[in-house]
């Protein structure tokens, strides 16, 4: 039968007083060490040596612990207090932020990292390397998109708005959607690289601020200035049509102009007017002759018809 | 923009705002970004009866802004060296200038 006694230590470096719970140990120890001593056997003795010497090395440890620690407290050897008071005061861990010793103060702004000042101020020279990011999937998705629309829609057209509410643009788009006419919104910094890289350049000065695209197929035109007009806030800056770049009075004057069929037909008409007064030209003079043998005849049979009457 | 939303724009003293730039310079960015500020809803609130009409042109021409007040006075400014804090605060300080006049006429 072997007691085991235990003794707890628990100590706080930051703790004011030190509290060791000791559960019986000094009163026991001196037993514990003698007892196994006391009995002997063949086989059980070498156990009780064993354990012996393991007991007495802890306990010899942990009554050196309490001798140091609990020298004061506990002066008699098994006299335990008959108060025990509980660890409070200050604490390591807490929900504010704990005020720094001024002693750690002190330290830490001694031991403060000072980077070194750089000879050249950071702005002054461009820096050698130049940084080329890696493009996120998301833009290559959307240069994607910028790509197909260019090729798709012949129309496009940018506007800037100022403000508009929800309401207002969804009864813009609703306008518009009935004329086939799509809104579409692009992140300027997207645009703007994508547009120096392809062909359409020149349209990159256009996208500063809230801007808006208008795309379509056909280029319908007077149909989206209409629209635009019924929205003050919304600013045409210029357009794409046709891969032809132009500015906002382009659009309007574009607007005016008409239809295909009736260009062709003033075409046509304006080239064969050239060859036809050429005809006419070469053809004047038997013209001219016809038309007065045609004149002199009829005199004739005029004449004729008169004496005719008067002989009979 | 910190320096507007401090203190939002406020348009009571204000009669007409005509802008007028060329997108394709490169000069438009400081007169775009006042036509933003003066044409949000903000500013607009604040006097339902000032108009901002907005003029795009082709002709290489200088960005201005033309500023028209209530009581007859002219405000002209050439947004092609102009920072968009710069033209702001010239025109909210004219703008206090001659709001508070008549709150604190009111107000007295």
């Amino acid at each position: 039968m072997q007691h085991w006694f235990y003794s707890t230590m628990t100590l706080q470096q930051d703790s004011i007083k030190t509290t060791v719970h000791v559960c019986s140990l000094t009163a026991r120890l001196p037993a514990q060490t003698q007892s196994p001593a006391v009995s002997s056997g063949g086989r059980r003795s070498s156990e009780c040596i064993i354990r012996a010497v393991v007991t007495s090395g802890i306990t010899f440890f942990l009554s050196m612990m309490a001798a140091t620690l609990c020298g004061k407290l506990l002066p008699k050897q098994g006299w335990l207090p008959v108060t025990q008071s509980v660890r409070h005061g200050s604490k390591a861990v807490t929900r504010h932020r704990k005020p720094i010793h001024i002693l750690k103060q002190k330290l830490l702004a001694v031991t403060k990292y000072v980077p070194p000042t750089p000879v050249v101020p950071k702005g002054a020279y461009p820096s050698e390397r130049q940084e080329v990011k890696e493009e996120s999937g998301f833009v290559l998705l959307l240069k994607r998109e910028l790509k197909k629309l260019f090729q798709d829609y012949k129309m496009v057209a940018v506007a800037q708005n100022c403000n508009s509410n929800a309401e207002d643009m969804r009864i813009l788009k609703h306008r518009l959607h009935r004329h086939g006419i799509a809104v579409k919104f692009f992140p300027n910094q997207v645009m703007c690289s994508f547009l120096s890289d392809s062909v359409y350049s020149n349209m990159a000065p256009l996208f500063i601020g809230p801007t808006v695209l208008f795309v379509s197929k056909e280029p319908k035109v007077k149909e989206m200035l209409t629209s635009l007009r019924s929205s003050p806030q919304m600013t045409l800056l210029g357009a794409c049509i046709d891969n032809t770049l132009l500015s906002a009075q382009g659009v309007v004057s574009y607007s005016k102009l008409p239809s295909v069929s009736v260009v062709q037909g003033e075409l046509v008409s304006g080239l064969a007017m050239m060859t036809a007064h050429t005809a006419s030209m070469l053809q004047r003079h038997p013209a001219h002759l016809s038309a007065l043998l045609q004149q002199y005849v009829k005199q004739q049979s005029s004449e004729e018809a008169p004496k005719a009457e008067e002989a009979t | 923009m910190a320096a507007s939303s401090k203190s939002a724009v406020v348009l009571k003293a204000v009669k007409k705002i005509a802008v007028q730039f060329c997108p394709f310079e490169s000069n438009v960015r400081s007169t775009r970004e006042f036509l933003l500020f003066v044409g949000s809803e903000k500013a607009r609130s604040t006097n339902m009866n000032c108009e901002v009409i907005t003029t795009v042109k082709h002709d290489k021409s200088e960005p201005v802004v033309d500023v028209t007040f209530v009581d007859g006075e002219r405000l002209l400014m050439k947004g092609a060296k102009l920072t968009t804090r710069e033209m702001l605060s010239a025109f909210q300080s004219r703008c206090t200038a001659k709001d508070p006049q008549a709150k604190a006429g009111v107000k007295k």
